[in-house]
């Protein structure tokens, strides 16, 4: 993995130590020529020498640099070129100029007595270097090695790569990645996109099986993860000095929900080359109700709601059930509900004297939930159906190295958030039976600051996130979080991000407190940074250290828009005519068409759902039976009508 | 060499002493009056160096040197002294950049060997450390013992510059020049080469009075005196020389910008006085502070200066501290 390029380079420069800037067990400072390949971020090893320095090797990461000259003061420069400034350039002499640098210490060996840095000479780091100073040496080798390539680090001509601790990065010693950068500069999803094809072709075997859920929240960017991207030259060579192979991720599972009409996709990857891949996300009350928190507590904390739904949870849902006003219920869907609620109401008003509560329940309380829950049918319509069975991620059955990519970029807010809360509290769920199907989970969440923000009411979202934060590293549940300003996702959550990644920062941002830490050379650093680098902190690494990465070699959500456009909606026919053949390819889609004409949608959505639950060996056979038989209009029957006995005369007296 | 001899003439019994006098840092003028016999003019003139074409070395050499020195010890009342010596040459390109092209340096001990102990002689002499005697007539008094081995450091410098110069010329470019911070007629070498200046910033030497000297002490700023040759005066050679000034006087002092200027007897020295001159005048950016002789030390002169400084022993320089007695301490 590591390869030493030069075995004995010359000193770039030399450790010196005044008073005013001494050398200490963490910093210290060197000069260099002024032409120098050293630069922010740059590795260096110091070698000690004379009496009780030989031998002892010091690394550090540039953090500083300092240029100035001979000058006492500026308005000697102004006599010396009597007030012209071209004249100041046309000194017969340069005066004397100095680079210094200032450097945090990364590792010291022997690493006891800790002591002040030596005064030595100053090497740029190569290969084994790198590895010794970012104490990679450790989880390099050995008999269970554990490294995750991330990017190259790079100084002048020396390029080395760097490596995460997989312990570290995906648990159980540390865990989660915390990215943030602007916006546009594909660096954030990118960045994510290449580290986990990295940790699928280096995730240690001796840890098992591992996949990744990614929520794409918004436009195409996580829809193309099976497609190959453009890559150039420089980003094939990266990818081999880094020893991944530069390709598309090999197994990638879409689920994205419908739209309103219950039958076309609601997500961009909907060219007829690639919507064959895409599942429907849809559930139905019992997946809904399970996570009711999360429609509540949005505007309303209510104990007696929540109490209402645990009712309704507990005693109703998938039961029988007497309403106590002498109806007979079994509630499974959305509609199911509706009747039980209508049958209360009616109840309560009709039976006069009962009082305006139920089963301890008052009657407004029932109303809020039957509000709120008709809220996220209505809001949520295509992910939530009203009838029918749902479609769901495949629990139990994950794959290994597979990306399930969850696409809610189109889903109302609050759609989104029962769809986070759904499917990681599930996850969290079978990884804690170990029945998951993979032993660790990646969770990437964009826009973190929305789902975790800093400041705002806690959200059941929030809360989870936290609880993920601090405890699923022990789970093998692990958040890949990534937003624009970290200084707004609440502190928590970031801070229990074992690896934090750095892209280009906004200027604004790097004056928060969260970043007082970093020199002023390093946020410069950041504001500048360009496409493809990144500051990488680390346990294992002391300092934060800056790399490079190829591009993902997956195709971007843009470019895979333009070469798979997305197709337009299909009227409803040519809808179900599509999932159809989708199941079965001998479907002919005139006699689905010749099916469902004239019959109710809600019938056809319930039958086709049904259908691709239960993935028959005929697919239209089965549909054609979950449809039913055409019930034939019977017109009504001329109405009987009786002769008064007693006649009204026009006479009125 | 550094502190090892030092060390062995403590452990023959010389009792330790840490004296820098202040005059370690410089080195004085002869202050005497020498005569000057006019060469351009028929008396001293002042030639304004407007539309001078400056002239424009491909190259050129600086050369400076430094002195340290301070009382080691004491034998008796008999001062052993140690002295360093340093000087460099440093050429100045086409990039602007002075580099260093010759350097060398020199550590020694001014005593006088008869009048010290014989232990303490003995293991001085087994240094091998180089030992320059001051006079008998000298030794005795402090008060004339250390000036006459300030002398002796001086002469040493003096002897160093030199010969590193001497090298120099013989390797010259011919697009090059060699400018010295002192004379040239020191050396006959020096005093003779067609591309070799001397720069003087003290003025202890009287070459004029009356009028003359009014003229020659009072010259505004950016003009230069005609030429003159020095009457030769001990071993110096024959030179031409002139007096120019960089900045102006009023408001400060009369030595304050002025340069004294050496080159070789010749004619052409004189047809090139000025444009010897506006070179001369450009040198004056950038400043050399925080000297406070900037006004007459050329950059590229404090340039070799400090380049010295940096390299010389540090146990030479003042201790930044008191002089209050230490408890000996440490191994």
């Amino acid at each position: 993995m590591i390869e030493r390029r030069d075995p004995a380079p010359p000193p770039v420069g030399r450790v010196v130590a005044t008073e005013q800037k001494p050398a200490t067990p963490h910093q210290f400072h060197f000069w260099t020529a002024n032409q120098t390949t050293i630069g922010i971020g740059a590795i260096v090893r110091v070698e000690g020498l004379g009496a009780g320095d030989s031998g002892r090797v010091v690394y550090g990461v540039v953090t500083d640099g300092f240029a100035y000259s001979d000058l006492a003061t500026p308005l000697h420069d102004v006599v010396g070129a009597e007030g012209d400034p071209a004249r100041a350039a046309e000194s017969p002499t340069v005066r004397q100029e100095i680079r210094l640098w200032t450097a945090a210490v990364l590792r010291q060996k022997p690493e006891e007595p800790l002591q002040p840095v030596p005064l030595g000479q100053v090497h740029v780091a190569n290969d084994v270097d790198v590895a010794q100073a970012l104490r990679m040496d450790a989880y390099l080798g050995g008999a269970e090695p554990s490294a995750i390539p991330v990017g190259l680090y790079t100084s002048g001509a020396l390029e080395a790569p760097v490596y995460l601790d997989a312990d570290f990065l995906l648990g159980p010693e540390a865990a989660h990645l915390n990215i943030s950068g602007v916006s546009g500069l594909a660096t954030k999803t990118s960045a994510v996109e290449f580290l986990l094809g990295s940790i699928f072709q280096h995730f240690p075997p001796h840890k098992g099986r591992i996949a990744a859920v990614c929520f794409n929240v918004k436009g195409p960017d996580l829809c193309f993860l099976d497609q190959p991207g453009a890559l150039d030259e420089e980003d094939r060579r990266r990818y081999e000095r880094l020893g991944v192979r530069s390709q598309p991720f090999e197994l990638v599972r879409y689920f994205a929900p419908f739209k309103a009409d219950g039958v076309n996709l609601n997500t961009l990857r909907t060219h007829p080359e690639l919507v064959g891949d895409v599942e429907p996300l849809v559930w139905g009350l019992r997946e809904v109700l399970d996570y009711a928190e999360v429609l509540l507590n949005r505007d309303d904390i209510d104990a007696k709601a929540d109490a209402f739904i645990d009712f309704l949870s507990d005693r109703v849902v998938d039961k029988e059930f007497d309403d106590g006003f002498g109806g007979a219920h079994r509630v499974v869907t959305f509609a199911d509900l509706e009747r039980l609620f209508r049958s209360i109401f009616d109840g309560l008003e009709l039976g006069g004297g009962r009082g305006d509560t139920w089963r301890t329940h008052h009657i407004a309380t029932i109303r809020k939930v039957r509000n709120r829950l008709s809220n996220i049918s209505t809001r949520a319509k295509g992910l939530v159906t009203d009838d029918g069975p749902s479609n769901d991620l495949p629990w139990g059955r994950f794959e290994d190295r597979a990306v399930y990519v969850v696409d809610v970029a189109n889903v109302d807010p609050l759609g989104q958030d029962l769809v986070f809360a759904r499917v990681v509290s599930k996850l969290r769920e079978h990884l804690e039976r170990r029945d998951l199907g993979v032993d660790a989970v990646v969770v990437f969440v964009d826009e973190l600051n929305k789902y975790a923000p800093a400041d705002g009411p806690e959200t059941y979202v929030k809360k989870m996130l936290l609880d993920i934060s601090e405890r699923g590293r022990y789970l093998g549940l692990v958040l890949f979080g990534a937003e624009q300003f970290r200084s707004q996702v609440h502190r928590r959550v970031v801070g229990n991000a074992g690896t934090i990644v750095f892209g280009r920062m906004d200027s604004d941002e790097l004056a928060t407190p969260v970043y007082q830490v970093l020199s002023p050379a390093t946020k410069i650093k950041l504001a500048t940074l360009p496409i493809g680098e990144l500051m990488v902190r680390h346990p294992h690494f002391t300092q934060p250290i800056f790399v490079r990465f190829p591009r993902p070699a997956v195709l971007r959500g843009r470019d895979g828009v333009e070469r798979f456009p997305p197709a337009a909606d299909l009227p409803f026919e040519d809808a179900v005519v599509r999932q159809l053949v989708k199941l079965d390819r001998r479907v002919r889609p005139n006699l689905v068409k010749d099916l469902i004409a004239d019959r109710r949608e809600e019938d056809v959505r319930r039958a086709l759902a049904h259908t691709r639950q239960t993935r028959p060996q005929d697919a239209f056979a089965h549909f054609k039976k979950q449809l039913g038989g055409r019930v034939a209009a019977v017109p009504a029957a001329a109405r009987e009508t009786v002769a008064p006995l007693n006649p009204i005369s026009d006479d009125p007296y | 060499m550094s502190r090892s001899w030092v060390d062995a003439i403590l452990a023959a019994g010389v009792v330790p002493a840490s004296y820098v006098p202040d005059a370690s840092l410089g080195r004085s003028d002869l202050e005497e009056f020498t005569g000057a016999d006019p060469v351009e003019d028929p008396e001293l003139r002042v030639h304004p160096l407007t539309g001078a074409r400056a002239l424009a070395p491909g190259a050129v050499g600086f050369l400076d040197g430094i002195e340290q020195w301070r009382v080691a010890g004491y034998a008796g009342v008999i001062p052993i002294v140690r002295a360093y010596v340093a000087a460099a040459i440093r050429l100045r390109g086409a990039d602007r950049h002075p580099r260093t092209v010759a350097e060398d340096d020199a550590e020694l001990a001014i005593t006088r060997l008869d009048r010290l102990p014989d232990a303490v002689r003995r293991a001085l002499e087994g240094t091998g450390v180089r030992v320059v005697e001051i006079s008998a007539e000298d030794v005795g008094q402090p008060a004339r013992a250390l000036p006459a081995a300030r002398v002796e450091v001086q002469k040493a410098r003096a002897a160093l510059e030199r010969r590193l110069a001497e090298r120099r010329l013989s390797r010259l470019g011919a697009d090059e020049w060699l400018v010295t911070d002192g004379v040239l007629s020191d050396s006959p070498e020096l005093s003779a080469h067609p591309r070799a200046l001397g720069v003087v910033k003290s003025h202890g030497a009287e070459y004029f009075d009356g009028p003359e000297l009014e003229r020659a002490l009072t010259l505004p700023a950016l003009h230069r005196t005609s030429v003159f040759r020095p009457k030769r005066r001990g071993a110096r050679r024959e030179i031409y020389s002139w007096y120019l000034r960089l900045w102006p006087w009023e408001g400060n002092d009369l030595l304050y910008g002025l340069l004294r200027v050496e080159a070789r007897a010749h004619p052409d020295t004189i047809a090139l006085a000025s444009r010897m001159s506006a070179w001369l005048v450009s040198e004056r950016a950038p400043l050399a502070t925080p000297d406070r002789r900037w006004d007459r030390l050329l950059y590229p002169i404090h340039d070799v200066e400090t380049y010295l400084r940096a390299r010389a022993p540090r146990d030479l320089f003042s201790p930044f501290g008191s002089r209050l007695p230490l408890p000996r301490t440490g191994s």
